[in-house]
């Protein structure tokens, strides 16, 4: 029996549904840029989360010793520097390999690679790099360095923390984040009043239908059952188009995208793919506890059962 | 069968639309609640099926108190009591049929058992060659009996008709009269609300009037005494 009711509430949802097509529309359109802005949102997010992160990954301290130090040298150095507080990380690098990745690095510049090969001998010495926990710990980690006194051996000590690139980053995220949450709230709140009015008109349109169910002892979930179903409807409806249309549009996007973050090698396509489930079931949900809460609304103010 | 005790009812600010009405009602009776309009006629339907609660005083269904029925149980109550108004309140998308199963629908009964009982109901109001066709396409007495069939899908032990006659014509009142009289005597109890005089002196059933909200007056075998 339980079943069957739910059958036809689904049924009586999807007549009004059909019966008020235009009405319906207009609520699909809004609930469609309430996502949009949803989707926008989270992308930012991603994206800015992605290209401070690659920034941060970036940040090191580089101990550049002389050609000449020994190995064991800078292996004691380095013990003593693993046991400064907040150290995540210490690489050596020897100064054969300092050569190898210095003609990687320049490996297209056939100058670079000439006069490496006409000196003979490979000026370059080892490397330590450090890396912190946290990027605020840096600092207290190369003073920590510096009170080693290790000048006698050590040519440079190297630190450019990018400090000023990652703020002007997440300022700019910021500003992004702040009216991509503006667009929301205000999609989100057009939205509410639109489901509430949809369901409103409904309610009056179906009023007779309404009145006959109460006077031939319709459970009160029955009458009401309909309506809700009807704003779910929208939501889903909703969600669903805006997706065929973004997958569709992402196809466009994703060059621009891509080109724009070419150095944090971020994929659109391939992150939308994979996170499809975890975005759209968010944006799903959302919409329908939104679309619930409206329709609540209506039905609290306008449907006396 | 029912009970109104000591009711009062009274609208913001000061209408008082019942006064101290006390009324017994037994199983199978025809009773015909006669006034002019605004005595509370109406009023006492709409406590009768839970639409307005008293402010004062009983009532009493079948043994069931229902003066502080809560919102849940209204629907139970309502399978129990068919109703049937001057305006029919009839779908108009829908075929006579489904108007008739409508009723069974919305209160979740199978499909097998609408089927059962819709032809059944529609056959006792003489419905049973038109069950396809749309209530604009039916007369005024013709739908007040559509109307009484879907009254009647949940076998209630009362029917209550407020003005049932109220848009006919005198043939038409007739038939609806006498198929009240043919429900009423398969055990059902009625409940006629009617201006109607002709109707009330014809029936020669139990008569209630009401004036200002009061009883003035209840007499077996009645008359239409205003």
């Amino acid at each position: 029996m339980f079943l069957l009711s739910l059958a036809r509430i689904f049924r009586f949802a999807f007549q009004s549904f059909l019966r008020n097509i235009w009405l319906s529309l207009v609520t699909i359109t809004i609930i469609v840029m309430t996502v949009f802005s949803l989707t926008v949102l989270i992308l930012v997010n991603v994206l800015t989360d992605q290209a401070v992160s690659s920034i941060k990954n970036k940040v090191d301290i580089s101990l550049y010793f002389e050609a000449q130090t020994k190995e064991e040298t800078v292996t004691d150095i380095k013990d003593q520097i693993s046991k400064i507080d907040h150290v995540r990380d210490i690489e050596y690098v020897s100064a054969t390999a300092a050569l190898e990745r210095f003609k990687a690095t320049h490996s297209q510049d056939s100058l670079i690679q000439d006069a490496v090969d006409e000196m003979g001998e490979n000026p370059l010495g080892p490397v330590l790099v450090v890396k912190a926990d946290e990027m605020s710990n840096y600092p207290s980690i190369l003073k920590n360095i510096e009170d080693f006194k290790i000048n006698e051996v050590a040519k440079e000590i190297d630190y450019d923390d990018h400090q000023l690139i990652i703020q002007k980053i997440e300022l700019i995220s910021g500003k992004i984040k702040q009216f991509g949450l503006f667009l929301s709230i205000a999609f989100t709140l057009i939205s509410l009043l639109v489901v509430f009015n949809t369901i409103r008109v409904g309610i009056y349109v179906h009023r007779d239908e309404v009145n006959i169910m109460k006077l031939v002892g319709a459970s009160n979930w029955f009458i009401r059952g309909p309506f809700l179903v009807e704003s779910i409807l929208y939501a889903v409806f909703g969600c669903l188009v805006f997706w065929i249309i973004f997958y569709v549009a992402i196809g466009f996007i994703n060059p621009i995208v891509s080109g724009f973050f070419a150095d944090i090698n971020f994929n659109l396509i391939s992150y939308v793919l994979h996170n499809f489930w975890y975005i759209f079931g968010f944006e799903l949900v959302a919409m329908v506890l939104l679309n619930i809460i409206s329709s609540a609304f209506a039905l609290g103010r306008h449907l006396k059962v | 069968m029912i009970y109104f005790k000591d009711i009062n009812k009274k609208y913001p600010p000061d209408t008082l639309a019942l006064n101290n009405v006390n009324l017994h009602i037994k199983p199978g009776e025809f009773v015909s609640i006669v006034g002019q309009s605004g005595t509370g006629k109406t009023t006492l339907i709409k406590l009768l099926i839970a639409e307005e609660k008293p402010t004062n005083g009983k009532i009493i269904v079948g043994g069931w108190d229902i003066t502080d029925i809560p919102g849940r149980h209204v629907p139970i109550l309502r399978r129990q009591i068919g109703v049937v108004f001057q305006d029919y309140k009839l779908l108009p998308k829908k075929t006579v049929m489904e108007n008739v199963a409508f009723a069974l629908q919305v209160a979740g009964e199978t499909n097998q058992k609408i089927e059962k009982i819709v032809p059944q109901v529609l056959k006792i109001v003489g419905l049973e060659q038109k069950t396809k066709r749309f209530p604009e396409q039916l007369s005024g007495g013709e739908q007040q009996r559509v109307s009484i069939a879907r009254s009647l899908v949940h076998r209630p032990k009362i029917l209550v008709a407020d003005e049932p006659t109220g848009n006919l014509d005198s043939i038409n009142t007739r038939e609806i009269i006498d198929l009240l009289q043919k429900i009423n005597e398969l055990g059902t109890t009625i409940l006629l609300v009617t201006h109607n005089r002709e109707v009330v002196n014809a029936l020669r059933k139990r008569v209630i009037t009401l004036e200002g909200g009061v009883v003035v007056s209840d007499q077996e075998k009645g008359k239409y005494i205003l």
